[in-house]
């Protein structure tokens, strides 16, 4: 069991862990596109981490955590897959098929046709794609630390990162929405 | 000032985004960064993917209703561990 708190200070799972709570829920909810299972993956994690805080050396708590989040994902996503399927086709394609599609472009409150389009063409993306715009873009997350959430290399955050954007702005000089070549 | 070529801009092209993104080294970040004074049309890039990043945050929902109530529930969980309550018999 991790050692308890001095009295002169926070712990170190209330200084590294209790922090990211927001930011390992958002990215559960990123993999996992379900409320519940997002929050029972936080918990699991949290239990994980609990118990593995002594061995923590303080560095990238951010990363330490998400690679937790991302491993025991799997492992559920394993015992789902096995009880689902009887010849799994593979994590990957698993994660796929748990995953909904991302909320219509209707859903999307939006007031300028710029931000109109970015949103439908955000929605229209490969989930791989959008899943690391969500997590750079909106959960502000670096390269490597998404790909410390997903388990994949960071380059290829980027190259997904990098060609969802173009698509996104393919649509928009598409629909006359990129500036032009007149005085800025 | 620097007068770039055409192959400055399709370097500044491919590491644009990165640049954007804060993800480059700062000799690179400096070269981008004069470049984009200079460079009228690799200046529109930069504008439009700005835009492009700020839509999309924009665009996000806002944490709020099951999402903070689930983050709270987090946090409460949390505060047991640490206080003894569990987790006995949850380990995978």
């Amino acid at each position: 069991m991790p050692s308890s708190a001095p009295d002169d200070g926070p712990s170190p799972f209330d200084r590294y862990v209790v922090p990211e709570i927001p930011v390992l829920y958002r990215v559960a909810l990123s993999l996992t596109r379900h409320h519940a299972d997002a929050e029972d993956l936080v918990q699991d994690t949290l239990i994980r981490a609990y118990r593995a805080i002594d061995r923590f050396d303080g560095a990238h708590p951010r990363a330490w955590l998400l690679t937790i989040l991302r491993h025991t994902h799997l492992n559920r996503v394993r015992v789902r897959s096995a009880v689902l399927l009887a010849d799994g086709d593979g994590v990957a394609d698993t994660l796929d098929r748990l995953g909904s599609p991302a909320p219509a472009a209707e859903e999307v409150v939006v007031s300028e046709m710029f931000e109109g389009v970015v949103a439908e063409a955000l929605a229209e993306l490969p989930e791989k794609h959008r899943q690391v715009v969500q997590l750079v873009d909106i959960e502000g997350m670096s390269y490597q630390e998404a790909a410390d959430a997903i388990g994949i290399p960071r380059g290829t955050v980027m190259s997904r990162l990098h060609r969802a954007r173009a698509r996104i702005r393919s649509r928009l000089a598409a629909a006359g929405l990129t500036p032009r070549k007149r005085g800025m | 000032m620097v007068r770039l070529s055409r192959s400055e801009c399709h370097q500044v092209a491919k590491v644009l985004q990165s640049y954007l993104d804060g993800e480059v080294e700062p000799a690179t970040s400096s070269m981008v960064a004069a470049h984009l004074e200079t460079c009228r049309k690799c200046g529109l890039e930069a504008s439009t993917y700005r835009a492009i990043k700020a839509a999309i945050a924009a665009g996000a929902p806002e944490v709020s209703g099951p999402e903070s109530d689930a983050v709270e529930r987090l946090r409460m969980f949390a505060d047991g561990l640490e206080q003894g309550d569990g987790p006995s018999g949850h380990d995978h």
